[in-house]
């Protein structure tokens, strides 16, 4: 049994090296299809960064009444502190306004009307991990009913359809990628039945000689992982290259997942397997 | 051993092989004959299960036409040896490899392979070239390799599919010694031929087909 499995495995190495035109086919269909899958997928990685980074910009400000006490609104601000889907709170009092009112405007409010007018305020970081709109449109709606609330000042309907339309564009983006793979599956499984096709005087010779199926097909599942090890390998060095050059060439920031190499060559194995057996099903008329 | 019972199958309708009877016994030699397409290979395949009967069945080595699933077919084929007018051959190995292949399909180690082979190789008078390639061969010497193949696992039964068909008559009555001895030690021998100058003189059973249909044996 060990001697048969040597024999077979090394069937597989001879069988590689034996095809040469077949194996430099088949890799040269898996890198292909691979670069453009790695691709795509760099491009999907980068578009949930965008998301996070949109998610990233979430806050509201709650403006309070004049004659809000201090300890009516230091107790609200721990109350927001415990809300799971806040993830920061910052009080800022009258003196830091006018600060703020000077820096944007030039002018020292206090000095020009001679009383400071504006309110306290709570910016209120949300958080990126728990954030639903659904939950903070009711967080707000509770607050905006509160007797020390005077306004509330909140973006969160433009982040949400901005955030509408990147969820519609990766919907697409996912259809455009499950039609590639369908396509790369239907082009990678023709070239590994093309390849097997040109051996079917081959699978008969082994079958007339008593071969099981498991003998017959074991080569060919060897054969077929060590072309998609090549293609996958080098659809993924050529797709780091294509973005690290990118970056540095336009001086952008795209990221590349760091389990991308097993990623592609995983795939590019799952499908040269699958190909092999749809290919031996019908060799074997199974 | 063999054993064919009211066996048809057809292709189409005017080629095929129609209500077998017939049955062959151990250590037997014999010659099937007739003209082409008289369905000498019909029947050879169906020993093999290479095509199943349409109508009755086929019995031999322990295994029923009709019982035999496919995936137990190659159980079958490790009993038989088969031998190809054309004679099959991997091109791309050795003729040791190619006499080797049957032994590495049941799962012989390394020396006995070795040792396996030697004989097969002996016995066909094929040593000198067992490091050539069959396109190295002349058609006798490839034949000859296709035998050894076939003998090499030491099978209860040969069938040669006109063995002699593509070769002089030199080589020709080489291969058929060599089928002759073989069944000389225990193998049965069943051969399918239409050089009926090659078989005249030997006084082995004959079996003759014509359209399909069993007229003698």
């Amino acid at each position: 049994m060990i001697d048969q499995f040597a024999f077979l495995i090394s069937e597989g190495f001879k069988n590689f090296f034996r095809n040469k035109l077949a194996s430099f086919l088949c890799i040269i269909t898996i890198f292909i299809n691979f670069s453009i899958l790695g691709s795509l997928f760099v491009v999907g990685f980068n578009t949930n960064s965008l998301i996070d980074f949109f998610r990233s910009k979430y806050t509201f400000e709650i403006f309070l009444e004049n004659e809000t006490q201090p300890s009516t609104y230091e107790a609200f601000v721990e109350q927001l502190n415990t809300d799971k889907i806040i993830s920061n709170v910052k009080l800022i009092d009258k003196e830091e306004s006018a600060k703020i009112f000077e820096k944007e405007f030039g002018e020292d409010v206090v000095e020009m009307l001679g009383y400071n007018p504006l309110p306290i305020s709570i910016k209120v970081f949300l958080s990126e991990k728990d954030f639903e709109f659904e939950k903070v449109n009711s967080l707000i709606s509770t607050i905006e009913n509160m007797d020390f609330v005077d306004e509330i000042e909140y973006r969160g309907k433009y982040i949400d359809q901005m955030e509408d339309r990147i969820n519609l564009a990766i919907f697409i983006f996912l259809v455009f990628v499950v039609a590639i793979i369908f396509l790369s599956i239907q082009i990678i499984s023709n070239t590994v039945k093309l390849s097997m096709s040109n051996r079917k005087d081959f699978i008969n010779i082994l079958k007339y000689n008593g071969a099981s199926r498991f003998f017959i097909k074991t080569p060919f599942y060897i054969e077929s992982i060590l072309q998609s090890i090549f293609g996958g390998l080098l659809a993924f060095i050529f797709v780091k290259y294509c973005f690290v050059g990118f970056n540095s060439y336009f001086g952008l920031n795209v990221k590349l997942d760091e389990f991308l190499w097993i990623w592609i060559i995983g795939f590019s194995i799952f499908i040269g397997i699958y190909s092999a057996n749809q290919s031996m099903k019908r060799n074997l008329n199974e | 051993m063999v054993e064919f019972k009211n066996t048809s199958f057809n292709y189409s309708k005017q080629s095929g092989v129609y209500d077998i009877n017939l049955r062959i016994n151990e250590n037997e030699f014999c010659f099937l004959v007739g003209p082409t397409g008289s369905g000498k290979t019909s029947l050879l395949k169906l020993m093999y299960f290479d095509i199943i009967p349409s109508k009755g069945e086929v019995n031999i080595l322990g295994f029923n036409s009709k019982k035999t699933k496919l995936r137990n077919v190659h159980k079958l084929r490790k009993k038989i040896g088969v031998i190809f007018q054309d004679y099959k051959l991997l091109q791309q190995r050795t003729v040791y490899e190619n006499i080797a292949l049957p032994l590495h399909i049941n799962g012989l180690g390394r020396t006995k392979i070795k040792e396996n082979v030697s004989e097969a190789l002996e016995l066909t008078d094929l040593t000198d070239f067992q490091s050539k390639y069959p396109h190295q061969l002349s058609g006798g010497e490839q034949q000859r390799v296709c035998i050894a193949r076939a003998i090499v696992k030491n099978p209860e039964i040969i069938l040669a599919d006109e063995p002699t068909g593509n070769l002089d008559p030199t080589a020709a009555h080489k291969i058929l010694k060599i089928l002759e001895q073989i069944n000389k030690e225990g193998t049965s021998v069943i051969m399918a031929t239409h050089n009926y100058k090659l078989i005249a003189e030997k006084e082995y059973r004959i079996i003759e087909l014509k359209n399909g249909r069993l007229i003698s044996g």
